[in-house]
């Protein structure tokens, strides 16, 4: 039998205890959530059956934790623990206390429940997102911070210090990387991390000599002096060459700003022998063709020029070199193409000048023959170089023998020489329309010693000198289909294409069906230094 | 509201707003594309581009004053007053009678909520028409910039206001649905005394049975962090486990009275969950109604660093 004084504790408002005193005795005490319990507690985190206090063999007493239930003896978790004065257990949110004896009961336990529910018995957590503490003010104002230290403050760095400037320019990612609007176009990259090196003052256009500084070899539209160059005032170079947008960007292929002058050039520039140009296919005048003259050179329409032909001091027939059976040649019949002796520079855009050796004489043709008394061969020169060859030629073969030396009969050497070089010149060489004059005029002249002239060739290089023309591009086409001489048999016929014929393919300034758009840059070149009419 | 309220920003003054941005989109757009800049480059260093930019950046500062103004009209940087139950069914100026209640409403050019009405639909009208004009100033140039930057701040503020503009006009509807004439608090303490009663009602009934009930009481969490309240639910919420399992043990109760409380626990918890799973279902409408501000705002913030970024470099390496 135990004999158990509980003294249950509460706490008045002010915290004060007040104690109830209950007697309990039975063989064991049971605690816990049910009825039957001698010590009855009415929580739900006691158990039905918490814990049950015994008396051990030999007469002392102990407190028996049920299965899954855990008892605290003075801060560690134990099963059971003897109930010495003193001892403080914990039952669930219960404290138990052992008081020391009475000497009237066995055991006198203070009771006092030290973990109360909360009013709520739920925690409380944020129910909006007010709650949470977040501040849509400290986040904007954080992230515009960061943006402003990383895009505004860093990249205004470099240009308060060269010394900086310099550093940073190589860094992987530079201060001012942030701000180029794009990738800066060809050359122009190898300075991308450098931005100073174009945008030289701050708040200030990237001026016109920074570009000069460069490219020192660019040439003006037009020269200051020239009246119309009023229309670039207020012009930079940054107007048309607008960098940052791409690799491949910076010329501008734009005909817009060529129209705003040349679209009216006759009344912006009276006088001009410029035609008004709006666009290659609507609004373009006919070609000119440029022809040398003594002055220079004269620019013709082209249909005007076409009357007038070619006068290149030539004799040549593309029809019968151009002859689909061939033309005959020391190694038979050859058929000629026009590549054989119009040789494309490596520009891709004119031909190799031809000559005599590497066009008309590379396959044993037009070799330039005498055979009196002796054969010998010409070479190809002024009149004076081949009377000079010549001369030179039968005087060393007439030194060469007393046999060669017998028909000068009472004529020197020298004499002999000079017969023989005149008598096969005019046999064989300068004759209307044989060996020299089967190319070349010929006139008689009264100079004695060389008394022919060839009219001097002058083969036009460039027709259209004020438009760049490449052949190269146009590989896909034949020659004859711009330049149809195949029937031509005299070397006055001009064979340019007109402007219709560019047309075929050449759309003006916006794209076409089966046409390539064609702007003013496609032909013309802005920075050139040819005179303007 | 709402739907009242929606309809007066959507059609404010007969769509006057939005014929503006209409308007302005409109002659924006055919000026693009009549626009022939130089080398077919069309980007904001363009004649063209400068007038949008400058255009775009007038109204941002517009739209940004709105949100000034309905702070110093409201009190409050968001329309959480405005969709919650409590304003429900007044007018604007009562809300902004309670929310400067006891200080004098400092009005800062907007006079009253009227005007304040139709700041918001210009806002809402204007902000979309920004997009097509900050896109046709960029001239579909992007990269990796400050440029690009503020641009994609841009279109991500126009965005989370999209997605605020959506919530707004179906939100407040769907919580009044939802809670009817209670309110949050009543909800919660609601929940509370059902606690209350379930605690005590199993005190006589078996541990298993209080487990479950203890769990519910103290585990169950009504809101919670910023994921929690956006879902409005509770993986493994213990009130619902405790609803499912409490009549599995049911069996083990011979006398008709234990039954009988039990029945009576399980009506609690039913109770409970349904009170719990409407609290969360408030919260989270009112969670997603708001939680596009914490971008839009401080977005918007970021976007005017960026805008000023954007500017500073443009003219400083002209």
């Amino acid at each position: 039998m135990i004999s158990c004084l509980l003294i249950q504790v509460t706490r008045n408002s002010q915290n004060l205890p007040i104690c109830k005193d209950s007697v309990i005795s039975g063989e064991t005490i049971q605690i816990g959530r049910g009825a039957a319990c001698k010590i009855h507690l009415q929580d739900h985190r006691i158990s039905l059956l918490h814990a049950t206090i015994l008396r051990t063999e030999e007469g002392g007493l102990y407190i028996d934790g049920e299965n899954n239930v855990t008892l605290k003896v003075d801060g560690f978790i134990t099963l059971s623990a003897d109930l010495l004065p003193g001892t403080q257990i914990e039952v669930g949110p219960y404290a138990l206390q052992v008081e020391p004896s009475d000497g009237v009961h066995d055991l006198i336990l203070r009771l006092e429940l030290v973990h109360p529910l909360p009013a709520a018995l739920a925690v409380r957590v944020p129910v909006s997102l007010s709650e949470l503490g977040w501040s849509k003010r400290r986040f904007g104002f954080g992230m515009a911070a960061i943006i402003l230290f990383l895009f505004m403050l860093l990249p205004l760095l470099p240009a308060a210090s060269s010394a900086l400037d310099k550093w940073q320019s190589g860094l992987p990612v530079t201060l001012t990387e942030a701000w180029s609007p794009g990738p800066l176009a060809g050359g122009h990259a190898l300075f991308a991390t450098k931005c100073s090196t174009c945008h030289q003052r701050a708040f200030k256009a990237v001026t016109d000599e920074v570009c000069t500084g460069c490219h020192t070899r660019v040439s003006r539209h037009l020269n200051k002096a020239d009246s119309a160059a009023a229309a670039f005032a207020g012009m930079r170079c940054t107007h048309c060459h607008i960098d940052h947008k791409g690799r491949e960007q910076l010329v501008l292929h734009d005909s817009s700003k060529c129209v705003d002058c040349h679209g009216n050039i006759k009344d912006k520039k009276p006088g001009t022998a410029l035609g008004n140009v709006r666009d290659f296919v609507s609004a373009h005048p006919p070609f000119h063709l440029t022809v040398p003259d003594i002055a220079g050179s004269i620019r013709y329409l082209q249909d005007d020029q076409a009357k007038r032909g070619e006068k290149s001091g030539l004799k040549y027939s593309h029809q019968i070199h151009l002859d689909k059976e061939g033309v005959s040649s020391p190694q038979g019949d050859t058929v000629m193409q026009c590549q054989d002796c119009h040789k494309l520079e490596e520009s891709g855009k004119h031909f190799v000048p031809m000559t005599m050796e590497t066009s008309c004489q590379q396959s044993g043709c037009h070799a330039l023959d005498f055979t009196d008394p002796v054969t010998g061969l010409a070479p190809h020169g002024s009149e004076r170089a081949v009377m000079n060859s010549l001369r030179a030629f039968y005087g060393k073969w007439l030194s060469a023998s007393a046999d060669n030396r017998a028909s000068c009969k009472s004529l020197s050497l020298q004499d002999c020489a000079n017969e023989l070089a005149r008598r096969n010149a005019a046999a064989t060489l300068f004759r209307k329309d044989l060996e020299c004059g089967e190319c070349h005029e010929i006139t008689a002249t009264s100079d004695q010693e060389v008394p022919w002239r060839v009219t001097p060739v002058r083969i036009n290089r460039d027709w259209q000198p004020g438009a760049t023309f490449v052949h190269a591009k146009h590989d896909t086409m034949k020659c004859t289909d711009c330049h149809d001489k195949t029937g031509s048999k005299v070397s006055a016929d001009v064979a340019m294409p007109t402007i219709g014929k560019c047309r075929e393919c050449h759309a003006g300034n916006h794209p076409a069906q089966g046409r390539v758009a064609s702007g003013c840059d496609s032909c013309h070149q802005f920075h050139r230094s040819a005179a303007i009419p | 509201m709402n739907n009242m309220q929606g309809a007066t920003l959507l059609n404010y003054k007969n769509y006057r707003y939005l014929k503006v941005s209409a308007a302005i989109v409109l002659v924006a757009l055919v000026v693009y594309v009549l626009h022939d800049p130089v080398g077919d480059r069309a980007f904001g260093g363009t004649w063209l581009g400068y007038t949008l930019g400058v255009l775009a950046t007038l109204m941002l500062f517009g739209m940004m004053w709105y949100g000034v103004a309905k702070r110093s009209i409201t009190g409050t940087p968001d329309w959480s007053m405005i969709t919650d139950r409590e304003g429900e069914g007044r007018d604007l100026a009562e809300m902004k009678a309670r929310h400067l209640r006891g200080k004098p409403p400092v009005n800062k050019g907007l006079r009253g909520s009227g005007m304040l009405q139709e700041w918001l639909s210009g806002h809402v009208y204007l902000g979309i028409s920004l997009v097509v004009l900050a896109t046709l100033h960029t001239g579909f140039h992007l990269g990796w910039n400050v440029h690009t930057l503020a641009y994609v701040l841009m279109v991500l503020v126009v965005l989370s206001g999209f997605y605020g503009l959506s919530v707004y006009l179906n939100y407040p509807r769907l919580i009044t649905l939802n809670m009817g004439e209670d309110t949050l608090d009543d909800l919660l303490l609601k929940i509370a005394e059902l606690d209350e009663l379930a605690a005590a009602r199993a005190l006589d009934l078996s541990d298993e049975v209080n487990v479950l009930v203890r769990a519910s009481c103290q585990e169950t969490r009504v809101g919670g962090d910023f994921l929690q309240q956006l879902s409005g639910s509770q993986r493994n919420c213990p009130t619902a486990f405790a609803t499912r399992h409490l009549l599995e043990l049911g069996g083990q109760y011979v006398r008709e009275e234990q039954r009988k409380m039990l029945r009576d626990l399980y009506s609690l918890l039913m109770r409970k969950e349904k009170l719990v799973q409407r609290a969360r279902t408030d919260i989270m409408l009112k969670a997603r109604l708001e939680c596009w501000l914490y971008l839009h705002a401080p977005l918007g913030i970021a976007l005017f660093a960026a805008l000023a970024a954007h500017i500073v470099a443009i003219y400083f390496y002209w």
